[in-house]
């Protein structure tokens, strides 16, 4: 006698009551809730992130353009302080140079 | 495949793994329904068929051990103190196939999944513990220990009657 053998023929599958998948279905039926999420909403959710993520890398640059513009402006005022008053030294020594 | 025909192909495994595990016909049916139900409410997440196979193997197992503890305060036999099965030789008799269900619904409830994996699913050791979430090495020495005890059980009782 092989013990395994006797096991798996002891143990073979068995089938239940043959109404068994109408009672499993009816209870389905039955049970309250929840629903079979909607296709859109696998598609949606995924669309949604991804058009988020496109908004805020605009949102990103646009407030990247505007800092480098901000800096670029006060280099220029700065630069133009600068040659104020070079031009004006400039002027001085002329000035003196002529008297 | 839609729900009904899971339900179709999968119904006489999932019934199988709950009676074997408890061996009471009507709360085996009520624990496989309960399977099922939940196997609607998961339908969205099933992957493939192998998936759907898989789930269902591991969450019978598990719902039926966690009854099988539900029961086992019940006062049990042991297997060392179970009935010496009636002895006959011939493979695949069925009073043997019922003396071996007894022996084997008197292990532990843990030993007794894995058994019920290993003969009902024919699964390998590494199947068995990742379908019951154990280490391989606890499924081979149960196997072991369970096919030992079983066999002593055996032995003694066909020495008995001199076969």
């Amino acid at each position: 006698m092989n013990l395994e053998d006797e096991l798996r023929s002891a143990f073979k599958r068995r089938e239940p009551s043959p109404d068994f998948t109408e009672r499993v279905l009816a209870r389905v039926a039955a049970a309250p809730g929840r629903r079979e999420p909607r296709p859109w909403i696998r598609w949606a959710v995924p669309i949604a992130a991804a058009l988020l993520l496109a908004a805020g890398s605009l949102e990103y640059r646009h407030y990247q353009g505007e800092r480098a513009k901000t800096q670029v402006m006060l280099a220029v005022r700065i630069a133009g302080s600068k040659l104020n008053k070079a031009q004006k030294k400039v002027q001085m020594l002329t000035h003196r140079s002529n008297s | 495949m839609e729900f009904s025909g899971l339900v179709r192909q999968h119904q006489a495994m999932v019934f199988s793994i709950a009676w074997h595990m408890l061996r009471d016909r009507a709360v085996a049916e009520e624990l496989a329904q309960d399977v099922f139900l939940s196997l609607h409410q998961h339908l969205a997440e099933m992957e493939s068929p192998e998936h759907v196979l898989f789930w269902l193997r591991r969450v019978t197992g598990n719902r039926a051990l966690d009854e099988a503890r539900r029961r086992q305060r019940r006062p049990m036999v042991s297997l060392e103190n179970a009935p010496e099965p009636v002895a006959v030789t011939a493979t695949g008799d069925p009073l043997l196939g019922t003396a071996l269900r007894k022996l084997v619904a008197a292990l532990p409830e843990k030993a007794r999944a894995i058994v019920v994996m290993r003969y009902q699913e024919d699964l390998d050791p590494t199947e068995i513990a990742r379908v019951l979430g154990i280490p391989v090495g606890t499924v081979k020495s149960q196997l072991q220990r369970a096919l030992a005890l079983l066999r002593e059980k055996l032995s003694r009782s066909l020495g008995e009657i001199g076969i």
